[in-house]
């Protein structure tokens, strides 16, 4: 934060984005550790892995995309949009979770 | 009427009070068109999730033909080349030409790589049979008689996620060649912020492709 600030735009320095690039591999070379090392029984392995994910994802969209320092106008479209999507695999699931059969075509 | 030119830089459009607000205007733009895509890829997704409730043993088994090395490369060039293009803007935003251009060109040359590597796991699965589609996948390997399901999903993942790679070399190479002619500075960098901000899009998308098709166990 102690560059200059023309027009109020954050500018990050290159030590906290090669700290976010830097934790963003850490964190990939985690996830694939506790994939193919660390064996976790279903279903914590997928909340692992997910939850790495959206730790990840965060990272981006915080200090990449710099929702962290914008207005929070953009961050409220891009929580709308991932609320959409639960509604849309909700709706989905409580049809294809309950039919007796799977797909009879298959 | 006022002659506007003479009150507003040349790069803002007369419809916009100054450069600030056509500079906050484009980036909620490109928000907009990222909650679409989020729902676009929210499609195949739920795709994704309803397959993967109704037939588990079968991700399970046809992910072992997914090469976990090459997707954590992978997945390690589209970060770094996240990185890149963060460092693109700021040098943009500091002046600083030959830092803005420098970074354009990896950037440009890491999506470069990511494709290779794709089209390298791509041609050997199709080499082995792995296509989409029932009636062209003949590989087997994977006792499941719905293996073409999961190769059906990961095609198209992959495919349209690769598809968005594509655009971004095109844009990047736009932007390059316009920071070339010296567009670009502290006064004005809205198309490299907007393409940045697709890029990183691209990249959050992989990093939950990564897990989800190359990591199941």
């Amino acid at each position: 934060m102690s560059d200059n600030h023309k027009h109020g735009h954050h500018i990050s320095t290159p030590a906290q984005l090669w700290a976010v690039g830097g934790a963003l591999i850490v964190l990939t070379i985690v996830t694939v550790l506790f994939a193919r090392v660390i064996h976790l029984p279903y279903p914590f392995n997928i909340i692992t892995a997910l939850a790495i994910a959206f730790t990840k994802a965060g990272l981006v969209a915080a200090f990449f995309m710099n929702l962290y320092w914008d207005v929070k106008f953009n961050l409220m479209l891009l929580i709308a949009s991932l609320a959409f999507f639960i509604l849309m695999v909700a709706i989905t699931l409580l049809d294809t979770l309950y039919r007796i059969e799977v797909v009879p075509s298959f | 009427m006022a002659n506007h030119s003479s009150t507003h830089p040349a790069h803002v459009q007369h419809h916009f009070v100054d450069s600030e607000q056509q500079f906050d205007s484009a980036k909620m733009g490109m928000w907009v068109f990222i909650v679409n895509e989020v729902l676009f890829f929210g499609g195949l997704f739920c795709a994704y999730i309803v397959f993967r409730t109704w037939y588990p043993d079968l991700f399970t088994q046809a992910a072992t033909q997914l090469d976990t090395f090459w997707g954590a490369v992978n997945t390690v060039v589209l970060i770094g080349s996240s990185l890149t293009v963060a460092m693109a803007i700021r040098s943009a935003q500091k002046n600083q030409q030959r830092g803005l251009e420098i970074n354009l060109l990896i950037t440009i040359a890491l999506a470069c790589v990511f494709l290779v590597i794709k089209y390298f796991e791509y041609s050997h699965k199709i080499h082995i049979g792995i296509l989409p589609g029932a009636e062209n996948y003949t590989f087997e390997g994977i006792d499941h008689p719905l293996a073409h399901v999961f190769f059906g999903i990961y095609y198209i993942m992959t495919g349209v996620h690769g598809l968005h790679v594509i655009v971004g070399i095109g844009l990047m190479l736009w932007i390059y060649f316009r920071a070339r002619k010296g567009e670009f500075g502290s006064e004005y960098y809205t198309p490299v912020e907007i393409t940045g901000l697709y890029w990183h899009l691209v990249d959050l998308i992989w990093i939950f492709l990564f897990p989800l098709l190359y990591l199941i166990e």
